[in-house]
């Protein structure tokens, strides 16, 4: 159990003369004993600033803060940190038993210590009666259990670090994985940051997730923020799938217009605008898209359905707005009669939109 | 036999044949007689084993033999995986030191051995003088038995350790760097990573580069032959060196025969042991 706090990360690597800033200045704190989820695209400096938690790279700039104490120097062997790859580690030349003894041989703990802590980490995985196994012939799910085994061995791991862990683990297993790495997790409340790229896995498993891109944190919060909430319009495209819808908005004296269509805006959205602007982008979750066969007379945009894919229990279909030169994206249910070709009309209600300026949300309160 | 398939066999069974088993049944069906040129080959038996095992120059060759081939692991092995270690493993220095790396293995056998011995000559090669620099002035490898069996293996060093270099430092590169930085979370030591990472997913590997030392210098001819012909007196002759002057010096085709075989079937032996026990030492244990 530990708080983690990252100050003014920044990381360069430098090849060839060529400079990459893969980390740009990071500030994050990490409650101790909360699961976090690091997200972004791939090359956005997860994995660097991942690696910079554990100890693997110390940063170009700044400070990473265990408990408060500064640890930006140390090695990874003395800041307990555990970390489980993409690439599942596990010793062949050692079976699962030798593996989960490794890092607590190599600090010299007593044997008749190492068998109970072997015994209490290979229950808490499931892994107990495989213990005297060569992990080499275990598929990835189980690899993965092992390397997480190895971290928590240690009475006094202070953080479990996840490095896109499910990335060779077969689709099929990858609930029971996550499952056992969350019930671990909580079971020994200690602090963990996860990585993917895959926001579902990173929602389903953080209470807390961060989102990056270029190398900067751009939000973080809860999965409920970052949905309902997203600061910018990367986030917002990010989060969700498919991610938010955007169109593109000009001024029209006090109103907002759409090509030939007029935006409806409450009073909070037209008081936050600054006329001085060019325009501004709206944008909407396609689950939030109302999507109607006749206009209501509400202004309704009319559009042509050029694509529907089925999901399971819903359906999402891509609608095409003439004089826009847009695509609206919506989720309806799968009832619903959406012939491609067939023409719709999309209803857009001031509670369901959030407005961005230059790649920013707007924020209401503004006046 | 249905399946036509095995007709696609027979290119590569009439290969096999003419480089292997016809040669090698002539060799056995030769170990059975006393054949000399110029005379009816005769039936004796089993009798050329018995003159072969009971020649006391032929036990020496073999010891000889089997103290080379242990020299030669012993120093190749450790020196080849040790100097993969210490190569780059990444930048532009890595092409170049693998070319310098492969200039001795792309030379023929024969001339490394010319090589070595302009090397060594006492009057004007590069190893006395070097030798006479540092005091040792008594090198004389056509004359000193000691020295002449230094210079064989040396030779053999510089000839082939590159190979195990080359083989060690593939290996290498195949190990992903996960399972270091893993080794570093787990608090590994260098030793401890070395021998818990590096050794146990180097191990085939490093089976390929003894197995092959050991088979290339078991049967090594061209390079001694070259660079002592076997001496001074016996001192290098190494067993294939014994063998071609018992067939050919010799004309004892029966002898050289039945030598050929026992050596065939050591080869084999030692080659089958090395393999086994490379394969099942080292692995870790439980309590």
């Amino acid at each position: 159990m530990a708080k983690i706090d990252l100050k003014n990360i920044t990381h360069v690597y430098k090849s060839g003369g060529e400079e990459t800033r893969a980390v740009n200045d990071v500030n994050l704190t990490l409650a101790e004993g909360t699961s976090n989820a690091l997200i972004g695209p791939s090359g956005c400096g997860k994995t660097t600033l991942l690696n910079i938690i554990s100890g693997l790279l110390t940063p170009t700039e700044g400070q990473v803060l265990i408990d408060g104490k500064d640890v930006t120097e140390l090695p990874p062997r003395d800041r307990n940190i555990a970390q489980v790859f993409q690439f599942p580690v596990v010793y062949d030349s050692m079976d699962v038993y030798g593996n989960l003894a490794f890092p607590l041989r190599n600090r010299g703990t007593p044997e008749g210590e190492i068998e109970g802590r072997v015994q209490e980490a290979a229950e808490l995985l499931g892994l107990d009666d495989r213990l005297h196994e060569n992990p080499a012939s275990f598929g990835p799910e189980w690899s993965q259990l092992v390397s997480l085994g190895r971290g928590i061995i240690r009475h006094d791991t202070t953080a479990l670090l996840f490095d896109e862990p499910m990335t060779d683990v077969d689709p099929g297993r990858k609930l029971t994985l996550r499952r056992r790495i969350s019930q671990a997790q909580k079971r020994l409340e200690v602090t963990a940051l996860y990585v993917t790229h895959d926001q579902h896995e990173a929602l389903t498993f953080a209470e807390k997730a961060a989102v990056m891109k270029d190398g900067q944190i751009v939000q973080y919060g809860s999965p409920e923020e970052l949905y309902e909430r997203p600061v910018s319009t990367f986030v917002g495209n990010f989060i969700g799938s498919p991610g938010m819808n955007f169109i593109d908005c000009e001024f029209a004296g006090e109103d907002l217009k759409a090509g030939k269509f007029t935006v409806p805006l409450n009073e909070t959205m037209r008081n936050s605008l600054d006329s001085s602007w060019s325009g501004v982008e709206l944008g909407v979750r396609p689950n939030l898209v109302d999507v109607y066969d006749e206009p209501e007379g509400g202004g309704e945009i009319p559009a042509e359905v050029t694509l529907t894919e089925h999901l399971g229990s819903y359906q999402i279909i891509t609608l095409k707005v003439e004089g826009i030169g847009v695509e609206i994206k919506a989720e309806l249910p799968l009832e619903e009669k959406t012939d491609i070709g067939s023409e719709k009309f999309i209803g857009l209600t001031p509670k369901n939109i959030m407005l961005f300026h230059n790649g920013e949300a707007i924020q209401n309160e503004k006046k | 036999m249905k399946n036509r398939a095995w007709w696609f066999l027979l290119p590569a069974l009439a290969v096999m044949s003419l480089s292997a088993f016809i040669p090698l049944m002539t060799v056995i069906n030769y170990a059975q007689y006393s054949v000399f040129p110029g005379s009816a080959p005769q039936f004796i038996g089993m009798e050329n084993f018995a003159d072969v095992l009971g020649d006391g120059v032929f036990l020496d060759s073999l010891r000889r033999q089997v103290l080379f081939s242990i020299e030669i692991l012993l120093i190749e092995i450790p020196l080849g995986l040790g100097l993969a270690l210490a190569l780059p493993k990444k930048g532009k220095w890595v092409g170049w030191s693998l070319v310098l790396l492969g200039i001795p293995l792309l030379i023929p056998w024969n001339v490394v051995g010319i090589i070595w011995r302009v090397f060594t000559r006492s009057d004007l090669g590069a190893v006395p003088a070097i030798f006479n620099w540092i005091g040792y002035g008594a090198y004389n490898a056509s004359l000193n038995s000691g020295d002449a069996w230094w210079t064989v293996v040396a030779m053999d060093v510089w000839h082939w350790t590159p190979l195990v270099i080359l083989l060690c430092y593939a290996g290498l590169q195949a190990i992903p760097e996960e399972f270091y930085r893993a080794a570093k979370i787990d608090g590994a030591s260098a030793w401890s990573t070395f021998r818990y990472v590096t050794l146990p997913k180097l191990r085939h590997s490093l089976i390929l580069a003894v197995l092959l030392r050991f088979m290339d210098s078991f049967k090594i001819y061209a390079e001694p032959f070259q660079l002592t012909g076997g001496g001074p007196g016996n001192s290098t002759t190494l067993l294939s060196i014994y063998t071609s002057r018992k067939a050919i010096g010799g004309f004892n085709m029966g002898f050289g025969a039945a030598v050929s075989i026992i050596y065939f079937f050591l080869v084999i032996l030692i080659s089958w042991l090395l393999y086994t026990i490379m394969m099942n030492v080292g692995g870790g244990s439980s309590k």
